[in-house]
């Protein structure tokens, strides 16, 4: 009888309790989504599942000795992941649209005051009762606003662990809900008139340029800005790897194995963040809604900066549009730029032109992390 | 710490980091022109580039006809397909 007894109490039945059950609900959501939907399905679902797997009772996965606290302590905890997968994003990007472009970094910087006005919004939220975020949590939560998930997750990881599940959920959620979000905002404060305008061709850059490139961002960083980097240094490796032609296996295995292999991990790490005592609170409400607000006023401070920057640019204009992918999350938002341009002129593609920012966003968020560290962190 | 004393690191943050990432994105601009001006163009691989195009090039004559022939075909096609834009 004795037995019977031990045997039920170690079931999951007998252990399950409602918050686990709710988490369960929630990783079951995020691979819904994933798998249905087709949303980010590269991470939500490792990161849907770890969740699953994070919430079953008994067998403490997350707890200290478990599978998922190992892979979160030896990825994220350290920061390796993140940088890992930065250094393949690296390896996945061509500058040449930018280093043809040099502007369009502006509109890079401009977008990331997304990052900032949320900090500020994230610390005006501690006058609603139940919000307690500190200046490192709001920096945190802040980043979702650079649409850059491993940005996210590394400033995350070094600023405020504990709201990392909800932090990470929240970026790539809204990183995959970039093609709604974005294109209303960006035809409200555009004209007929504006997206219409062309771009002038680019000009062909050459391969000493595309190699020198990802050297002279690393020196500026080393000589303006050390804490970001760890961001930037990885990146910039990746790319030094592509352009430089010389180690194509390197580069191919950064863009593909190295990359794939910790998705996967990262997934499941940031899955483990998604326990119910972490995740179930009201501060999570708060971070899903400061994401969208960061996702927003990022794309409509880009637009701005680009309306500004066509006033001044003479005969080479610029189509306010572009300034929308100054947010990063490459390549979707070049991608939603090309489309909402082609709505208004079905023979203007702002593809290429929209890389530019959207590459210089990469380095905005980058930076802006590299800035948060240094005065936050 | 009080709220307010946090809004104003808060809004400090904003303004130094917003200065900081445009001042950070400009230098680079400067460079990126400077290294536009001194990086050489890619002088050996324009004339490879250019001979690997003059063979096809020299290709092209050949199908000229079959061209001719293609462009008739589209026209035909199109008065076809819509004759109202004629």
């Amino acid at each position: 009888m004795d037995g019977l007894v031990n045997l039920w109490s170690a079931t999951g039945l007998a252990n399950l309790t409602f918050p686990a059950l709710a988490m369960i609900a929630v990783g079951c959501g995020l691979l819904y989504l994933a798998i249905a939907k087709g949303f980010e399905p590269l991470l939500l679902v490792p990161i849907g599942f770890g969740a699953i797997l994070t919430n079953i009772p008994v067998a403490g996965l997350a707890d200290p000795g478990g599978l998922l606290y190992y892979v979160y302590y030896i990825g994220i905890d350290s920061g390796v992941f993140p940088l890992l997968i930065f250094m393949g994003v690296g390896a996945l990007t061509d500058f040449s649209a930018l280093i043809a472009n040099p502007r369009m970094l502006l509109l890079g910087a401009a977008a990331q005051f997304g990052i900032f006005a949320t900090l500020f919004g994230a610390i005006l939220l501690n006058y609603v009762p139940g919000f307690e975020f500190t200046l490192q949590d709001a920096s945190a939560i802040a980043i979702i606003g650079g649409a850059d998930g491993p940005t996210a997750i590394f400033l995350a990881s070094r600023l405020s662990p504990e709201l990392l599940g909800a932090i990470a959920v929240a970026a790539y959620s809204y990183m995959a809900l970039v093609p709604i979000i974005q294109p209303p905002i960006m035809r409200l404060l555009t004209t007929e008139e504006e997206r219409n305008i062309a771009m002038p061709q680019l000009r062909a850059v050459s391969k000493q340029e595309k190699i020198l490139f990802p050297l002279g961002v690393l020196a500026l960083t080393l000589l303006f800005l050390p804490a970001a980097t760890p961001l930037v240094g990885m990146f910039c490796l990746g790319n030094l790897m592509k352009e430089s032609g010389v180690v194509d296996r390197l580069s191919n295995s950064a863009q593909n194995e190295i990359i794939n292999i910790t998705t996967i991990f990262l997934g499941l790490a940031v899955g483990s963040k998604l326990a119910a005592d972490q995740f179930l609170t009201v501060e999570t409400i708060g971070i899903l809604v400061l994401g969208a607000v960061a996702f927003s006023i990022g794309t409509a401070s880009g637009v701005y900066m680009a309306k500004v920057m066509n006033r001044f640019a003479g005969d080479s204009p610029i189509n306010p549009l572009v300034g929308a992918a100054g947010v990063s999350a490459v390549p979707m938002a070049a991608r939603v730029v090309n489309k909402v341009g082609l709505e208004s002129n079905p023979h203007n593609f702002l593809l290429m032109h929209a890389m530019g920012p959207n590459v210089a966003g990469v380095l905005g968020s980058a930076v802006a992390a590299g800035i948060l560290l240094a005065l936050v962190g | 710490m009080d709220i307010t004393a946090l809004l104003a690191q808060a809004a400090n943050l904003m303004l130094t980091g917003m200065v900081g990432v445009f001042v950070f994105l400009s230098i680079l601009i400067i460079a990126v022109k400077g290294l536009s001006k001194f990086a050489a163009p890619d002088e050996p691989v324009q004339p490879r580039s250019q001979a690997a195009k003059s063979k096809p090039a020299g290709a092209e004559q050949v199908p000229a006809e079959n061209l001719a022939a293609i462009s008739a075909a589209i026209s035909q096609y199109r008065n076809q397909h819509f004759p109202s834009e004629k």
